[in-house]
C-alpha cells in the first residue's frame, strides 16, 4: 500500500544523455519497424531535420520516458521508495508539457516530486479502493533550460 | 512526417488523419522494453503474469501512448506540439503468432481525434484535439488530448 507520509518526496535528480542510437531504438520501437529508416527522418536524418527547421535531429513526443527508467537503475528502486506493490501496479495518466526541444548529445537532468496522493473508491468494489500517486518530473538540459514537465499519475488496484 | 498546416485552415470537429498500427506482438513489446528501459516483467514473461491468473502478457501502456505519438505527428510537426496526455483505460494484448488472424483484431490499435478548441494563448494560435486509441474489437485503450500552436498564413 502506498505510504501517504511519501507526499512530497523528493527523489534525487538524474542524470541522461541523449544518444542518437538511443532516439532511433525508441522510434523504431513506437513505429514497430526493424530499421531506422522506416520511422520519421526527423528522428534519424540530420539533413531532413534541418530540411524541416530544426538544428539536429530531435526525438519522439514521449522519449522522455526513457530518462528516468535508465539513469536510475529502472521501475524497480521507484517503486520500492514508494512502497508499492508491483503486482497491483497500473500506469494511470501520463502528461508531458513542451516547453524546449531535445537534441543528440543533450545532458537531461529530471527532478521528481511526488504531488498527490489520494484514494478512489472501486466501481465493483465498493469498500475496496484504488490508490492514485501523482509524480511530476522537471526535466532541465545542460544550459538549466526547462524542456519538458511531465506528470505521471501510478495506480494501485 | 507530417505536411504544412496553418491554424485558419483547421476548424473545430475537423477529425485528424486515422491511423492504425502494426498488429501488436511479443517482439514489439521486448523491443519497447528494450528502448525504453521497462522492464516490468508484466510485459513479457508469461510465467510472471500467470503467477496472478492473467492469460497473458500485456503491452506498455507508454507503447500505446508512443504509437499515440507517431499518430499526432503524421499530422502535426513535433515542434508546434505543447501538450500532450493520455488516461490509459484499457490493457492490450499481443497477438498470439500460433494463431495471428484470430488474435490481431485485439492488438491493433487505430487512433482517432477531434479538434474541440481553437484559443490564443502566449501569443499563439493553438488549437486542443482531444483523441482516443482503440483496438479493432472496439475496446477502449487510452483517451486524451493534445495541445498544437500552429503557424498563421
Amino acid at each position: 500500500m502506498a505510504d501517504k507520509s511519501n507526499l512530497g518526496m523528493e527523489f534525487a535528480p538524474y542524470t541522461f544523455e541523449v544518444e542518437k542510437g538511443k532516439i532511433a531504438e525508441f522510434a523504431m520501437a513506437i513505429y514497430q519497424k526493424d530499421n531506422k529508416d522506416q520511422t520519421s527522418p526527423l528522428y534519424t536524418d540530420l539533413d531532413a531535420a534541418k530540411k524541416a527547421g530544426y538544428k539536429d535531429i530531435i526525438a519522439p513526443p514521449t522519449f522522455q520516458t526513457c530518462f528516468a527508467l535508465w539513469a536510475s537503475g529502472g521501475l524497480m528502486p521507484l517503486i520500492q521508495a514508494l512502497n508499492i506493490n508491483l503486482i497491483r501496479l497500473l500506469h494511470g495518466e501520463e502528461e508531458y508539457t513542451y516547453l524546449g526541444t531535445i537534441h543528440p548529445g543533450d545532458i537531461m537532468t529530471g527532478k521528481s516530486k511526488v504531488v498527490e496522493m489520494y484514494e478512489k473508491e472501486k466501481k465493483d468494489k465498493p469498500g475496496k479502493f484504488m490508490e492514485f500517486t501523482v509524480i511530476e518530473t522537471e526535466i532541465r538540459n545542460q544550459r538549466g533550460e526547462l524542456v519538458i514537465k511531465s506528470r505521471s499519475t501510478l495506480v494501485e488496484r | 512526417m507530417a505536411k504544412n498546416i496553418y491554424f485558419e485552415n483547421i476548424n473545430i470537429g475537423d477529425a485528424m488523419p486515422t491511423f492504425t498500427s502494426d498488429p501488436i506482438t511479443r517482439t514489439h513489446l521486448v523491443r519497447y522494453a528494450g528502448a525504453s528501459g521497462d522492464f516490468n516483467p508484466l510485459h513479457h514473461d508469461e510465467t510472471f503474469v500467470a503467477m496472478f491468473g492473467m492469460p497473458r502478457v500485456i503491452a506498455h501502456g507508454m507503447l500505446i501512448m508512443g504509437i499515440t505519438s507517431h499518430a499526432i505527428t503524421e499530422w502535426i510537426d513535433n515542434k508546434y506540439l505543447k501538450n500532450f496526455k493520455v488516461r490509459f483505460s484499457g490493457m492490450t494484448e499481443p497477438a498470439d503468432l500460433v494463431d495471428l488472424e484470430n488474435t490481431k483484431a485485439r492488438a491493433t490499435i487505430t487512433v482517432t481525434g477531434n479538434v474541440v478548441k481553437k484559443f490564443a494563448e502566449g501569443g499563439e494560435n493553438r488549437i486542443q484535439c482531444d483523441i482516443q486509441a482503440v483496438d479493432a474489437l472496439g475496446g477502449v485503450k487510452l483517451t486524451g488530448s493534445f495541445i498544437a500552436a500552429l503557424p498563421s498564413k
